[in-house]
């Protein structure tokens, strides 16, 4: 599953964030492994998305977002 | 006649400046500082 | 004393790092460029305690030593290199209170490059309200440094700062990270090869592809050295943020603590509105609409009363100086020149007010958010929003606006159409014209003529957008979808930031364009003063033969004799040469030398115009009669008619005219290919719609 697939209000944690085309930038907001990751807001077609990485509120394409893995918490 | 002289002196004083710098700005070649680090050829993350 | 410390100011944009700079600066600082970049360079002084100054450079906002964008680039390229006059005796690294986690990623980044590293937590004023609480001793030792809690807001703790700085050889300079962890036996490998290298400096200088200083990318290849491959690089670089955060957490979780029942929800309110997918958009479009009323009906006022200065400025110098070429030129030329110029600024002060006051309280961020996908669909960008805007005020400030934009297609193609949208300088030539040839009338109570003016700026950026769509199909230059914009949280702007930040921008619009105006209004000035050959040189005696007969008045006879020796001058044998090439579009030689003089600034074509039709300058209303009255001599019609009306205003609507533009395009795309195409592409399109309409219409 990934960033791309969450819905709004939804949390998840991040699993693999290890893809070539995800900027180094994005890792350096928190975009890590085992940090949490909420979708705050979705623009039309799903893209930007609007999250909170790490506590870092930033905005990315759905491009991107797709390729980050991420795994439900429960609970 | 004094006048007219200085009049037209100044004239092509402030034409030559104009011109020149005109041309300063349009024809002279940038200095070639690092002209190939301009964003869109390496991976500057562009 | 006298003597001079370097301070540079480091951290993440939208931590309040320029108001730590205005408040250390005040109002002593000034902007210029890193050479050979088109980034700015901030700098300020600072006066310390018993004499000692601060020489601080503000540098722009970075979240990391891995540069991503020029700017960054900037930033790296400064702390690497010992030898840059600019090398900082102490990094300030300014962190807000609401980030510190991430902001804390740059400030162990640049400990570990052993500069003296002072940490600033602004922003302190938000403490209660976020439910945080900071010890601050422990910090300073877990991160080896000395901290200084502010408010910019509230002005507290800036005087610690000064302090702190002042006595800057006491911050210790340890390292916060061994880099060597990250992959021990190639840094191990790393260290033998390069024994006198610091390791971190050194990651740095492989894992990014720039110059910095003495060490290069090249000269460590040269050396033989098997440096990895770009994506085992990555991966490395990926392992060091981690290792990084993890020490970031162990700090953070004695050092703070954060009372979560106490985090209140303005941001996600806010966003919930100014993001909804129908109200989000309706917002941002009345706000739109807002600024650009205000600034077209507040703006007028100060324009009216500017131009009346310069008229009577120019009336004076005319007395009061002997009179001569060199006075013509000063007091026709010049000052009339000066005057165009400089009356555009109360429309782009205020542009640049809201625009302003838009970024400092985070709206823009989420503006760009929601025209993102849209501005997509045509080879933009969401960040290409802001420029967009500003060149209905100039161009000029909007394609410097473009910086932000990382994806370089999107930002080309953002600087190549900027220039179609209606700049204020084409509002004065529209006005006239539809003032000439459209008919009075009202549908749906909007007046004909406010409708075409609307219509008007519609076809600007229609014209803008389609061409992007038309670029991005036909440039082959890659495209990522490298995309990341923070969404800061909403404050209320501080009117400091807000007051300096308009007055740069401003000064930059008229110094840029304001020397390049001034040269080209004095040479034409110039050649449409000088004349060879006999009507030229006897200009006045042979209009007062012509109008022995009738009984025209000394004023009216001043301005007949103007308009006949504008009409044999160098601009006139040059408007009749272009003659042929313009009459397919309604226009005559006359049009032809307003075109022409209007290269240095479209607003010029208007005051030819009143100096063709032997108008005094300042009568308008006389103008627009004169114009009604004047014959094609070709088909026999009024030279102002419907057809010919909009074919101008179309023209004027797509040419690329404006120089001090193609000067800025050129200088931010670093090459003269890009200005050249806009100046040919524009020209023939405007040309040739120009020609389409009035054959079509008359």
């Amino acid at each position: 599953m990934t960033v791309a697939d969450l819905k709004k209000g939804e949390s998840a944690i991040i699993t693999d964030s290890s893809s070539d085309e995800i900027p180094l930038k994005l890792l350096e907001m928190g975009c890590l492994p085992g940090n949490e990751v909420e979708l705050l807001q979705l623009a039309p077609f799903n893209d930007p998305l609007y999250l909170n990485i790490n506590g870092s509120h930033v905005a990315i394409r759905k491009r991107i977002a797709a390729l980050i893995q991420i795994e439900k918490q429960d609970g | 006649m004094f006048n007219e002289i200085v009049q037209a002196s100044l004239v092509i004083i402030a034409m030559l400046i104009a011109a020149l710098f005109l041309i300063r700005k349009y024809v002279l070649l940038p200095k070639s500082k690092k002209a190939s680090k301009d964003c869109g050829h390496d991976d500057c993350g562009c | 004393m006298g003597r001079q410390i370097n301070v540079a100011l480091i951290g993440n944009p939208n931590t309040g790092k320029t108001s730590v700079f205005n408040a250390l600066t005040g109002l002593k600082q000034k902007v210029s460029n890193y050479p050979g970049t088109t980034v700015d360079k901030k700098e300020g002084v600072c006066k310390l305690p018993r004499g000692l100054k601060a020489h601080i450079i503000d540098l722009p906002g970075t979240y990391s030593l891995n540069a991503s964008s020029l700017d960054e680039n900037v930033v790296v390229e400064l702390l690497l290199n010992k030898t840059d006059k600019n090398y900082p005796d102490v990094a300030v690294i300014i962190t807000d209170v609401e980030n510190l986690k991430r902001n804390l990623l740059l400030f162990t980044q640049i400990k570990d490059l052993r500069i003296p590293t002072v940490l600033v937590i602004n922003m302190a004023d938000r403490m209660k309200h976020r439910g945080i609480s900071l010890n601050i001793p422990l910090l300073e030792k877990k991160l080896h440094t000395k901290i200084a809690l502010i408010s910019t807001r509230q002005k507290t703790g800036i005087d610690e700062l000064k302090d702190i700085i002042y006595n800057y050889k006491e911050v210790p300079t340890e390292p916060c990270l061994d880099t060597s962890r990250i992959d021990p036996d190639y840094f191990d490998s790393l260290r033998q090869a390069f024994p006198n290298q610091d390791l971190y400096k050194l990651w740095l200088v492989i894992s990014q592809d720039a110059n910095f200083g003495k060490m290069s990318r090249k000269t460590l290849e040269i050396e033989k050295f098997k440096t990895k491959s770009i994506s085992e690089l990555k991966r490395l670089q990926q392992k060091e943020t981690i290792k990084r955060y993890q020490f970031i957490n162990s700090v953070l979780k004695v050092g703070q603590t954060v009372d979560t029942s106490k985090a209140t929800g303005l941001r996600a309110r806010l966003d919930r509105i100014l993001t909804h997918k129908v109200w989000g958009y309706v917002i941002f479009f009345v706000i739109l609409l807002t600024i650009f009323q205000a600034i077209y009906d507040w703006a007028t006022i100060p324009m009216d009363f500017i131009d009346g200065a310069f008229a009577s400025l120019s009336h004076w110098l005319k007395e009061v100086l002997p009179s001569g070429a060199a006075t013509n030129l000063l007091a026709e030329g010049i000052v009339p020149g000066l005057g165009g110029i400089l009356i555009f600024i109360p429309q782009i002060a205020f542009l640049f007010l809201f625009i302003s006051v838009l970024e400092e309280s985070g709206y823009m961020s989420r503006v760009v958010f929601l025209m993102d996908r849209v501005m997509r669909r045509f080879g933009l960008s969401g960040k290409s929003v802001v420029p967009l805007i500003s060149g209905t005020a100039c161009a000029i400030p909007a394609v410097m606006a473009t910086r932000n934009i990382e994806n370089w297609k999107e930002r080309l193609i953002t600087i190549l159409v900027v220039p179609f949208t209606t700049c204020s300088a084409r509002l004065p030539v529209y006005l006239i014209i539809i003032a000439l040839v459209i008919p009075e009338g009202r549908f749906i109570g909007l007046s004909y003529q406010a409708l075409s003016l609307m219509l008007l700026y519609l076809i600007g950026f229609g014209s803008a957008i389609v061409s992007a769509y038309i670029l991005d199909k036909l440039l082959k230059i890659q495209r990522k979808s490298y995309f990341v914009i923070e969404m800061p949280n909403y404050k209320v702007p501080l009117l400091r930031n807000v007051a300096i930040t308009v007055v740069e921008k401003t000064k930059a619009f008229v110094y840029g364009a304001g020397k390049i105006i001034l040269a080209i209004s004095v040479i034409l000035f110039v050649l449409a003063s000088t004349g060879i050959g006999r009507q030229f040189n006897e200009a006045e005696y042979l209009v007062r033969m012509e109008v022995a007969g009738e009984n025209l008045s000394e004023e009216e006879i001043e301005t007949r004799i103007a308009s006949h020796k504008l009409e044999h001058s160098l601009i006139g044998v040059a408007g009749k040469a272009i003659e042929p090439v313009i009459q397919p579009l309604g226009y005559d030689w006359k049009i032809g030398i307003a075109i022409i003089c209007s290269f240095a600034a479209r607003e010029v074509f208007v005051g030819t115009l009143a100096t063709i039709y032997s108008v005094g300058q300042d009568d308008e209303a006389t103008i627009k009669n004169r114009m009604k009255k004047e014959i094609n001599p070709v088909s026999g019609v009024p030279l102002f008619n419907f057809a010919s009306g909009i074919s101008l205003l179309l023209f004027y609507a797509f040419a690329m005219q404006c120089m001090s533009t193609l000067a800025i395009v050129k200088r931010e795309t670093n090459s003269w290919l890009w200005p050249m195409v806009q100046l040919v592409f524009m020209t023939a399109l405007a040309y040739v719609v120009a020609l389409i309409v009035y054959q079509f219409l008359k």
